[in-house]
């Protein structure tokens, strides 16, 4: 178990209403999507952090029950690929910002990919986990290239500048997240080894 | 395991048909692309709110649309702007000197420029006469107007898609281009700054077919 998920059940339930909370208060909710850059990895790493807090609320029962369809936490990876694909399409961006009924399907969203990648991720296991972040990072670092070079506006809420440095950060994110998981696959086959 | 394949499988499914609504069935990306695949297939009517300027008297933009018939090129623009509203200022400086040419005989079967500020707190009418003047327009091809009541120029930025953002510097960003209109005062096509001959093309067909 991580750390962050050893505080108790209910403070992490709380915990995931409270940032749930602040960051749908509407004055909030603008300030993070005044930009390209905060509304896609400001604010959608906090939603998904959110669902994944909440996701505590599951209770022994009902997680046996969701491991059923879920072996090897493959539903639940699919289901958080198919919706950062669909969340890091430049038009439900703008959709996002001018329609209520898109933000409200978008915070869903968020939510169920942040809890279903908290209820498969351990479930998974390396080669799953290795197939999952092999798929969606390299998606997120072409994404990233994509608004680096489009000399054109591809969200008409947003300025030119700040998606070149959405771009430039969805590939640096990509690489990161790749590093941390491989140093951490690596740590642990060592130190598997040692143990033996 | 059946029970993981099937929920994966839905889920994929699930993810195709959001993704082929998303994007019309994989044609556009963008909002942008969106706005302008909806409009050729639905013409859009332009709300009927008033314009004023230089050489227009304080009328609804759907009778100024329709009162001569023919069609329309429309941009918007802002007379502080520095970049691409001086382009698209000189792409219709091209369009008047192509019209001229046409020497159309019946007003009705014209075509037309229209310019117009979305700036109406600063671009009031002596402003805009004094831009008209600088860009050389002809009142009879070129007119520039602005809306004058701030929520009515809300609401017709946003009936036509047209999405203005402040840079916090005084100037705005925004998707420049050129809305094509018919005698009716519909938005019917809407096109790139760049691809002048195209939207004159597109306008001089609607104008000579009349509807």
């Amino acid at each position: 178990m991580r750390s962050w998920l050893l505080c108790p059940a209910t403070a992490q339930v709380l915990l995931g209403l409270a940032l749930l909370t602040w960051l749908i208060t509407p004055p909030i909710r603008h300030l993070l999507e005044a930009g390209m850059g905060r509304h896609m990895l400001l604010q959608f790493p906090l939603g998904m952090l959110a669902g994944a807090l909440l996701a505590a609320s599951i209770s022994q029962g009902a997680r046996a029950g969701i491991a059923r369809w879920n072996a090897h936490g493959i539903s639940g990876l699919v289901l958080v690929a198919v919706a950062l694909s669909l969340l890091m399409l430049p038009r439900l961006l703008d959709l996002a910002v001018r329609d209520a009924t898109i933000e409200a399907g978008k915070f869903v969203g968020l939510l169920m990919a942040g809890a279903a990648l908290r209820l498969s991720w351990h479930s998974a296991g390396l080669v799953v986990q290795g197939f999952f972040l092999g798929n969606v990072l390299p998606m997120m670092a072409v994404v990233g290239q994509l608004y680096i070079d489009s000399p054109l506006r591809l969200c008409n809420a947003y300025l030119l500048d700040d998606q070149v440095r959405l771009g430039q950060w969805l590939v640096v994110c990509a690489a990161l997240l790749a590093l941390i998981w491989l140093g951490h696959t690596t740590w642990r086959l060592v130190w598997r080894e040692s143990a033996l | 395991m059946w029970r993981t394949v099937l929920c994966s499988v839905l889920l994929l499914v699930w993810g195709y048909v959001m993704a082929v609504w998303l994007t019309h069935d994989f044609q556009v990306w963008t909002d942008e692309g969106a706005r302008r695949l909806e409009v050729a297939l639905r013409p859009v009517q332009v709300p009927s709110v008033r314009v004023q300027g230089p050489t227009v008297e304080d009328i609804g933009l759907d009778e100024l649309l329709s009162r001569d018939g023919g069609a329309t090129i429309v941009d918007f623009f802002y007379t502080h702007c520095r970049s691409v509203c001086l382009s698209v200022g000189g792409g219709f400086r091209q369009l008047q000197t192509a019209l001229r040419a046409d020497h159309q005989p019946d007003p009705g079967q014209r075509v037309r420029l229209l310019s117009i500020s979305f700036d109406g707190a600063r671009d009031d009418p002596a402003v805009l006469r004094a831009y008209a003047h600088g860009l050389g327009a002809d009142p009879a091809l070129w007119r520039f107007v602005r809306v004058r009541d701030a929520a009515q120029q809300e609401l017709l930025l946003h009936r036509l898609g047209v999405v203005v953002i402040a840079d916090g510097l005084g100037d705005y960003e925004h998707n420049a281009s050129l809305l094509v209109f018919d005698q009716r005062g519909r938005m019917r096509r809407i096109f790139d700054p760049g691809a002048l001959q195209t939207a004159l093309d597109y306008a001089r067909h609607l104008a000579r077919a009349g509807r």
